[in-house]
């Protein structure tokens, strides 16, 4: 053998050994199926983050107005003009300057301006920007947390553009509870009740003239806990979901699901406090502004003892809530914008006939190759195997998953792997027929006929590249699995097919069997 | 074995006609596509909700139909799936565009699936749920596992793994007495019989799109689409000719409109693996043209002085058994995932079997022809590479 054959050897054996090595055993860990042969479940949500401004927006109306109280500047009020802008009304000419310097010090997330007796102030778009930026990743991270109390394997959760997240959940059977999961902003209240509840709001405003109090506000009750009707509650609350300490199942009195919580020390201490001064009276617990339930106060709650969350809670909802408390509550709330549930049935009809259909293609393709060109379409069926295979080391090595738009890619590759082989072929064919002797022809077909494959195949992986870089999932997954098995099909059809032809065609061959 | 002896067809000759016809095909299918029946759009680009049902036994579109009429969503597309008689694909078509907020509108999408399931169910099931049994055809996993798991402590989740892989398989259960070939302990088929019921209906899958993630899907696939075609001309062109880049390109955009006529006559509606199937054809139509133009730029260096009109028959007689076998593999290829890949891949398998056949058609009488016309219209450049 000749010295470059052996290298040539050693080469595609290594390759091929690698992808083998790569892909082996060939399963669902080595080989991901995308979620349409998979089934499960794809989310595409979008955080408002404009609530992320706006909380910071009203914090620093409260912030503002304490500040310039402590430093003894008179002012009519404080104002939130909207997203992001406060004014401060009533600054007298001759307080400018201190003012100024206070904003100077103590504002300098904020760019301020002054106009006659008013001064506006707007979030400089850099700490906007962050806030959103941050309410994004800290909306991911709550997500990540509750999708992995759930227990689902391998779920894909990323971010996309500026405020989308993109949820990926494979296997997962029950889309609906996931969905609530995810989606519930969680932010857990313990407030005392002032009257309620009541049928209406009408009814529950009577005792004071249908006036809301400024310290109060109304909550409605969760119908699913079974808690129907209206509550007057103070509006501040006395301890929340920040205040949490650990939180756990567990069984009420009635052996009902329910959910126990202890408290740290700061929440702890103003808990005991409270239940104390307030023994008799309700306390609603309230989740994401409905109340789940509003048990009394029999006694002063001591630090240590914690407490009980009931409300009619399935064994599930109760699981799902502390997965919920645990992952804290998101700083922003969701909407999604796309929803896809894949059953696991249709995936497994998907795959199934998905692969019957690519077997039956492939075993065509092959038994033509072997009929029409014989000795050497054994040659092209080598190489069309070992295509296969290298695709499949490259996917595990990415770890893409196979998509159907995938295996459209696959079958685009094959028919371009079988025109390379036809392509050489009847050049061979072109040579013997002018009379060309058997070496000859080999290496004029291989040669003549490269730069058609080369062309082809580079045009192709080109568009390729264009769609993985501008297109959206499916098309991705299309674009990632053609350009694999092109490149692939560059070195199998062209260099093994040749390598294969030199070692088997002497130098006193007279015939070629083609 | 040898295809043709030696093939000298003079194609060159019909390119007028072929020109005429093609134009005529795109022709009838712009007009079809935007003055009679427009393109139909997959939830993907358009908006709105998909369903896919399998029904306890077998129905049809017809009475699928009635149930949504009793909800006032008789208007809905009911499409029957393989020949069980028990698969059915539901696209929504009530307009939710009066709602005033996508979220809101997303929002009616999903309540619009909710109440189309509720039809299916119909009052079949609401009896049984009121006396708290459950639903067997619904259920996830981890809840029959506890429910089996609070009446036989050691062996709940092994016989719900069972039953759900079992339903996983068929996609619905359909009669209690299939139980029996699962291996359950009497006790447990007995009790399921006394807690549970089985609904009339199993979702199989359920996709609901907004209205801004339609548009942004489709801007995305139209964006991809014409930046991976500038891409392949501006390298055909290098390699090439600026007329072969623009050749290619003029094909392409031919086989799209082509395949998108037929696709529009039948009726289907266009989707994501729909795009990823027109790229395919692109591939395959690219790969065609490439061929027969590298024969060219090869024969123009052996065949000096003879017109190009003459240069491309001969390159395309040459070509000629190689086309033939690499399309009639494809072909048969395509056609094998037509008949055998099932339902998932057929739109994509039809949609293939009109490219593969066009793609051929017009690399031969559309790309040449552009070709000869460039060069009859701004004059052959003598310079260019090879």
């Amino acid at each position: 053998m000749k010295k470059n054959l052996q290298w040539k050897v050693v080469l595609t054996l290594l390759i091929v050994g690698g992808a083998i090595f790569l892909a082996y055993p060939f399963n669902d860990q080595k080989i991901k199926r995308g979620l349409d042969l998979k089934g499960g479940i794809h989310l595409v949500l979008q955080v408002m983050t404009d609530d992320s401004i706006n909380i910071e927006t009203d914090q620093e109306v409260a912030r503002m107005e304490d500040l310039l109280k402590r430093n003894s500047i008179t002012f009519t009020k404080v104002t939130k003009e909207g997203l992001g802008r406060i004014s401060v009304q009533g600054t007298l000419a001759d307080q400018e300057g201190k003012t100024r310097d206070l904003f100077d010090e103590y504002t300098r997330d904020w760019d301020y301006s002054f106009t006659g007796d008013r001064a506006n102030l707007s979030l400089k778009p850099l700490v906007v920007q962050f806030l959103r930026d941050q309410a994004v990743s800290q909306a991911k991270e709550t997500i990540d947390n509750r999708v992995n109390g759930l227990g689902v394997s391998e779920p894909l959760i990323q971010r996309q553009g500026s405020d989308k997240i993109i949820v990926e959940l494979p296997g997962v059977d029950d889309p609906e509870r996931v969905k609530e999961l995810i989606k519930v902003t969680a932010i857990l209240e313990w407030k005392l009740v002032k009257a309620g509840p009541a049928a209406d709001e009408a009814t529950l405003l009577q005792a004071t003239n249908g006036q809301v109090p400024d310290d109060a506000e109304v909550v409605r009750g969760d119908p699913k806990r079974g808690q129907g009707g209206y509550y007057l509650v103070d509006k501040v609350a006395v301890v929340t979901g920040k205040d949490l300490r650990t939180i756990r199942r567990t069984q009420d009195e009635w052996n009902n699901p329910a959910v126990a919580f202890s408290l740290n020390a700061d929440g702890g201490a103003r808990f005991e406090q409270v239940t104390g001064a307030n023994v008799g009276k309700e306390i609603a617990i309230i989740l994401d502004n409905k109340v789940q339930s509003a048990p009394v106060v029999q006694n002063r709650i001591s630090r240590a003892q914690g407490g009980v969350i009931q409300g009619r809670f399935t064994p599930q909802e109760a699981d799902d809530l502390v997965v919920i408390l645990k992952a804290g509550a998101l700083p922003a709330g969701i909407k999604y914008l796309e929803e896809r549930t894949i059953g696991p049935t249709l995936g497994a009809d998907s795959i199934r006939q998905g692969l019957m259909a690519g077997l039956v293609a492939i075993v065509a393709v092959m038994a033509f190759m072997v009929v029409f060109y014989k000795l050497s379409g054994i040659n092209a069926v080598i190489a069309l195997i070992l295509n296969i295979l290298i695709l499949f080391g490259a996917l595990a090595y990415f770890k893409a998953a196979l998509t159907l738009p995938g295996i459209a890619g696959i079958i685009l590759s094959i028919g371009m792997a079988v025109d390379a082989n036809v392509l050489i072929f009847e050049r061979m064919k072109e040579e013997l027929a002018i009379g060309k002797g058997v070496i000859s022809s080999v290496s004029q077909g291989f040669s003549r006929a490269f730069s058609a494959i080369f062309d082809s195949n580079l045009t192709t992986i080109i568009s390729a590249i264009f769609l993985f870089q501008f297109g959206t999932g499916p098309i991705r997954g299309y674009a990632v699995t053609l350009t694999i098995s092109l490149i692939a099909n560059l070195f199998t059809a062209v260099f093994v097919s040749h390598l294969l032809f030199d070692l088997i065609v002497r130098k006193s061959a007279k015939k070629l069997s083609i | 074995m040898q295809l043709f002896k030696t093939p000298n067809i003079r194609f060159m000759k019909y390119k007028t006609i072929a020109l005429a016809i093609t134009g005529a095909i795109v022709l009838a299918g712009v007009l079809n596509v935007t003055v009679f029946k427009g393109l139909k759009l997959g939830v993907d680009f358009g908006e709105g909700t998909l369903l896919r049902v399998m029904t306890k036994t077998a129905s049809s579109e017809g009475r699928i139909r009635d149930l949504l009429q009793t909800v006032g969503l008789g208007k809905s597309q009911v499409s029957k799936i393989g020949n069980t008689g028990q698969e059915f694909q539901i696209r929504a078509v009530e307009s939710v565009a009066t709602k005033a907020d996508q979220q809101g509108q997303l929002e009616a999408h999903e309540a619009l699936a909710d109440k189309i399931i509720a039809a299916l169910r119909g009052s079949e099931g609401a009896a049984q749920k009121a006396r708290g049994l459950v639903d067997l055809n619904a259920i996830d996993s981890e809840s029959l596992s506890r429910l089996l798991e609070s009446a036989f402590p050691g062996s709940g989740p092994d016989a719900a793994q069972r039953i759900i892989s079992y339903r996983t398989q068929t996609g619905i259960i359909s009669d209690f007495k299939v139980l029996d070939g699962l291996g359950l302990k009497p006790e447990v088929q007995t009790f399921l019989r006394d807690k549970t019921f089985l609904g009339n209906l199993t979702v199989l899958s359920r996709e609901t799109v907004g209205p801004q993630v339609g548009a942004d899907l489709r801007r995305k696939a139209v964006q991809a689409t014409i930046w991976s075609l500038l891409g392949m001309l501006v390298y055909i062109a290098l390699r090439f000719k600026i007329e072969y880049g623009v050749a290619a390109v003029f094909t392409l955009f031919q086989d799209v409109l082509i395949t998108m006529t037929v696709y529009s006559f039948t009726n289907r509606e266009i989707n994501l693996p729909i795009i990823a199937g027109i790229l395919t054809i692109v591939g395959f139509s690219i790969n065609d043209t490439i061929v027969i133009f590298d024969r060219v730029r090869e024969n123009q260096k052996l065949m000096r002085g003879k017109p190009l009109e003459e240069v491309m028959n001969t390159a395309i007689n040459q070509c000629l058994a190689r086309t033939v076998i690499t399309s009639g593999t494809v072909f048969l290829t395509v056609l094998a995932l037509f008949l055998f890949g099932g339902e998932v891949i057929n739109d994509f398998a039809f949609l293939m079997l009109v490219g593969t056949i066009e793609g051929v058609y017009s690399t031969v009488y559309l790309s040449c022809p552009v070709v000869l016309f460039w060069q009859k219209w701004f004059g052959a450049k003598r310079t260019g590479r090879r």
